[in-house]
């Protein structure tokens, strides 16, 4: 192209600052806006996604029922799980269910015990409301927790000491928190797994597994297969209530998002389009004149569109940085975590926002057909 | 004088002035549209939530200890405390009570499937329980109206092979793992025992919730009331109620607020003060939320309110820069007229009165339209995503006007000041 | 030898108006025209025909060997930037190009720049301290003579000037004519449009338009010495 283009294009660049910035403004803008929708748009599902997890359990595994009262599994089913090693199982908690009696003042009380492993249900049931404190560790032989009827029919509070007794077996604990959550877990103790298998002479046994699976409602179907395949003869069903709702829910939340950012892409793109035809507008008349001393029509556009073309780069990487840390922001703001920045996004961004302003310099392609007498009369 | 020119500066060049409205009538429609569909979401979405089952859940205040494994209470059927089906209408009676979505009652009852009953199998006794509730039931209101609810309002997400029990009839489902175990399909006949009560059902379907039910055998309330003996009575209510996510203030202990705060916390949606109005309505009863849901259902509504508003701003931030950039256009292109205006003597105050003065006029204009499409674009959008048109907000009217006037000023400022600045005289010789 | 120019029944209309009506002259080379009448006689368009800016309506224009009519726009780009040069009254100068590279962008359109040669250009018309000025810091006489050098450059067959002085004050008048006067002298062909009698007078023949006739051609007293 010569070092002419490159010295004309310097120039012009540097020529009406004022309103080049203007369009650089809108370009970064429109740029910012669109990375940081995208980028939004790209984590929100996953982000809800998780927030579904919150839900607790959507996948459990139990013995196939076979009409006895309380089918077993072996408790190696955790490590076949583990060994899985699908990132998609965000956690997955051994219960053991037992009838027990506590001494009480007036005999004895009957009531469940749950033993399971409390860190998996801790990562799991965000929901409870715990008064008191968790037990630490899966591991921990001397304390429990009390489901908050239980420990008021008990007579119990974080502190507090109980005795279990199941058969000949018994068992001293303490209690550290009191459980909340609206469900059958109100009514029943649970302390750690090894306890409760103790108590109930099972050594290595299990009533069933919850698991949660971070991910789509297909996501949770193929986790669903890869278990089944992993863990013959039991029976891995999703919880069908908070995976129908789940499926839906995020269906109509991804619906609702991507069309609102659809129409404000919309929007901005035609705001960075006018703003880029103002600035073409403004190139009118020199392109007339260009004409006019007999410059080639092809190169004269060369040049203006490679001066969109600059902006439209420049505009889209300081739009694609400011989205970032807008996006950082909105996710701050809404998820309580920052978005991660999705590299992918800056070439989808850039190439867009020098698509726009290109387009926006356009209306010069059309002034290349109109005679110069015309553009050097006019005004 | 000033507003011949603004009149005759519409009618002369209508060209530039229907860009302008343009571009606000397109800014503010999509403005709107994310502003209806914001302000809709909330109970778009809770009212979706509701299919996740209920968050309510009501039980004997006295009762004792459950004692319930894998869905089998093992507390023998004269223990414990139950409740009077016939309160139930007064559910619709409480404040909220149009957030009342719907409530089933639920009776469980052990019973032993009769020998003869089982085609196919050669085993013995199976004991399994029987859980009683309504499917569809029409309630007496004490207003002297009705309200038909039961199953099919708390947990639609029920998946039946076949079809539902009918309430009056001597049917049941039975669940998936049960019906493989027997061999029960839609058309057996099943009897079963309790006590001295026998009863023989028709299995009209196959449940499966991947809980309990799955391997319970489902009846109407009235059935499992006569096999326990306990007519007219229940022991669990599951309710769901359309509500506010919690906040700190709705977690704060009601008999620690100020009469205000009571106030309003009485007359908020909050989970805490339905279930307050409930056990006032319902005496002997505990109402507690189903945490589970109520806590998941909460933050995700939290989470996707605030992404819509911040989705709004967005449009808004959109709107504005669509609407700058075209009247950054309009200005540049008549800094001409500027600069004759001020050769004729227009003081900076004058022209700059009169640009705003046609932007307030084209604001108007591009506001109304942008209204009216708006509407039309959140309809479109709340048909497609929630099969409902988003209500129609009368109040949004005026705050799109205000909107779309800022949002025309602001945009116009900069230029403005840039072409109110105009040396006339360059202008004027047409540099 | 034929003529450098030749017009036949030029006819330019813009809708209903008839701008110019069946105009025809000949110009021979080294020949310098004027180019007179008062406002809207057609004086603009006839250059602007002239210079391939503008297209004929009907009639013949032969400039060089060329039918102007019957270029297509690629041929008349390049028309424009091999045998013309351009003097406008406005100097259309681009804003943010130094003077020298004004000119050079006239080279860039034609071939190849040579920023020596331009200097050079820009030297002959008495600017060679004013190479790195931008068109806003040089006096309208300065301008008008970047403009001249500017259509120079390429060595054009044919200088078209339109009202060339029209901006200028007496002083840079005298300048200007100076130039068209060595321009003549050293043998380029120039059409200069113009309301000075001044330039009329030195012109070798006065072309007179009225309402987009061509009136009278005379020759000014001063030529016939």
């Amino acid at each position: 192209m010569g070092s002419m283009f490159w010295r004309i294009l310097w120039k012009l660049l540097g020529a009406s600052r004022g309103r080049l910035a203007l369009a650089l403004v809108a370009l970064s803008c429109g740029a910012a806006i669109t990375s940081a929708l995208l980028n939004v748009n790209l984590d929100a599902e996953r982000k809800l996604t998780q927030e579904f997890r919150t839900l607790g359990a959507n996948v459990v595994v139990a013995p196939a029922s076979t009409g006895s009262d309380a089918a077993l599994a072996d408790a190696a089913v955790m490590d076949r799980i583990a060994a899985l090693g699908d990132p998609r199982i965000a956690a997955a908690a051994p219960y053991l269910y037992m009838a027990v009696s506590i001494p009480t003042n007036s005999g004895t009380q009957p009531v469940i015990l749950a033993g399971t492993w409390f860190d998996q249900v801790a990562k799991m049931n965000s929901w409870w409301k715990l008064e008191g404190s968790w037990v630490a560790s899966r591991e921990d032989r001397m304390h429990c927790l009390a489901g908050r009827t239980a420990a008021r029919q008990l007579g119990l509070a974080p502190g507090s000491h109980i005795d279990l007794r199941s058969g000949d077996h018994n068992v001293a604990l303490t209690v550290t928190g009191i459980v909340t959550t609206g469900g059958s877990e109100d009514d029943q103790i649970f302390t750690s797994l090894a306890v409760a298998q103790e108590l109930a002479n099972l050594p290595g046994q299990v009533s069933l597994v919850q698991i949660s699976v971070a991910g789509t409602s297909s996501e949770i179907q193929a986790v669903t297969h890869r278990l089944t395949d992993a863990l013959p003869g039991l029976e891995v069903h999703p919880v069908r209530q908070i995976a129908a709702a789940e499926g839906s829910i995020l269906g109509r939340i991804r619906g609702m998002l991507f069309w609102t950012i659809a129409l404000i892409l919309t929007l901005s793109a035609l705001g960075v389009l006018a703003s880029m035809a103002a600035l073409a507008m403004e190139r009118s008349r020199d392109v007339g004149l260009m004409k006019a001393l007999g410059g080639p029509v092809p190169r004269i556009m060369r040049l203006f569109l490679t001066e969109a073309g600059v902006l439209g780069v420049l505009g889209g990487a300081i739009g694609f940085a400011v989205g970032i840390v807008l996006a950082r922001w909105i996710g701050g703001r809404v998820f309580g975590v920052a978005i991660s920045p999705r590299l992918e996004l800056f070439p989808v961004t850039v190439v867009l926002t020098v698509a726009v302003a290109l387009a926006g310099a356009l209306p010069l392609r059309l002034l290349g057909r109109v005679r110069p007498a015309e553009i050097l009369r006019g005004e | 004088m000033f507003f011949r020119i603004v009149s005759d500066s519409f009618a002369r060049k209508p060209r530039r002035k229907v860009l302008m409205a343009a571009a606000l009538a397109l800014g503010m429609a999509v403005a709107t549209a994310t502003l209806e569909v914001a302000l809709d979401v909330g109970d778009r979405l809770a009212r979706e939530f509701r299919s996740l089952g209920a968050n309510l859940l009501v039980t004997p205040a006295a009762d004792t200890l459950p004692l319930e494994i894998g869905g089998m209470d093992y507390r023998p059927v004269d223990t414990g405390a139950y409740l009077p089906e016939s309160d139930l209408g007064k559910l619709k009676t409480i404040f909220w009570r149009n957030n009342i979505v719907g409530f089933a009652p639920f009776l469980d009852v052990p019973v032993q499937i009769a020998p003869g009953s089982q085609p196919g199998t050669g085993r013995g006794i199976e004991r399994v329980v029987l859980i009683g509730t309504w499917y569809s039931h029409s309630v007496e209101v004490p207003d002297g109206s009705k309200f038909v609810t039961g199953v099919s309002a708390t947990d639609p997400w029920w998946h039946v092979d076949g079809r539902w029990f009918s309430d009056n009839a001597d049917e049941c489902l039975v669940g998936a793992g049960l019906a493989r175990r027997l061999g029960l399909h839609p058309g057996s006949m099943l009897t079963v025992r309790a006590g001295d009560q026998v009863h023989t059902l028709a299995v009209t379907g196959i449940v499966s919730t991947g809980g309990r039910e799955d391997d319970a055998i489902i009846a109407p309330l009235r059935v499992a009331q006569d096999l326990a003996g306990r007519p007219g009575r229940y022991r669990r209510l599951l309710v769901s109620a359309l509500t506010k996510p919690a906040d700190t203030f709705s977690e704060r202990d009601p008999a620690t607020m100020t009469p205000v705060e009571y106030d309003r916390w009485y007359c908020s949606p909050y989970i805490s003060s339905i279930s307050h109005q409930m056990q006032q309505e319902l005496p002997g009863t505990e109402v507690r939320a189903i945490r589970q849901v109520a806590e998941g259902e909460g933050r995700i509504l939290t989470r996707v309110g605030s992404l819509m508003w911040l989705v709004t701003i967005a449009a808004l931030f959109a709107a504005a820069l669509a609407v700058g950039a075209t009247s950054a256009t309009t200005v540049l292109e008549r800094r001409s007229e500027i600069g004759l205006m001020k050769a004729l003597g227009a003081s900076q105050r004058a022209v700059g009165a009169f640009f705003l003065a046609e932007q307030l006029l084209l604001a108007l204009v591009g506001g109304v339209a942008g209204y009216a499409i708006g509407l039309v674009l959140a309809r479109t959008l709340g048909i497609g995503i929630f099969g409902i048109a988003p209500a129609f907000r009368l109040i949004l009217f005026p705050i799109v006007l205000i909107l779309a006037a800022a949002v025309a000023l602001l945009g116009s400022l900069a230029p403005l000041r840039h072409a109110s600045r105009v040396d006339p005289a360059p202008v004027l010789r047409g540099e | 030898m034929t003529p450098l120019v030749q017009v036949r029944q030029l006819e330019k209309r813009f809708g209903a108006i008839c701008a110019l009506d069946h105009v025809s002259f000949d110009v021979e080379a080294g020949e310098w025209i004027a180019i007179m009448g008062p406002s809207g006689s057609g004086k603009t368009t006839l250059i602007n025909i002239l210079g391939g800016l503008d297209h004929v309506t009907s009639g013949q224009v032969m400039v060089d060997g060329l039918e102007i009519g019957q270029l297509g726009e690629r041929e008349l780009t390049r028309y424009r930037s091999d045998k013309i040069g351009f003097v406008f009254q406005q100097f259309h100068l681009v804003p943010y190009l130094t003077a020298l590279e004004n000119v050079m962008l006239a080279q860039y359109f034609h071939s190849i720049t040579d920023e020596k040669d331009a200097a050079e250009a820009l030297r002959r018309v008495g600017l060679g301290d004013r190479l790195e000025h931008l068109p806003a810091h040089l006096s309208g006489g300065e301008q008008q003579r970047v403009a001249i050098a500017r259509a120079l450059i390429n060595h054009p067959k044919l200088i078209l000037a339109d009202e060339p002085t029209g901006n200028l004050d007496e002083a840079n008048e005298a300048v200007i004519l100076n130039l068209f006067r060595e321009l003549h002298s050293s043998g380029h062909t120039i059409l200069v449009v113009t309301h000075s009698q001044a330039i009329g007078n030195l012109a070798d023949r006065r072309l007179e338009l009225e309402h987009g006739r061509l009136a009278r051609i005379s020759v000014p007293s001063l030529a016939k010495k």
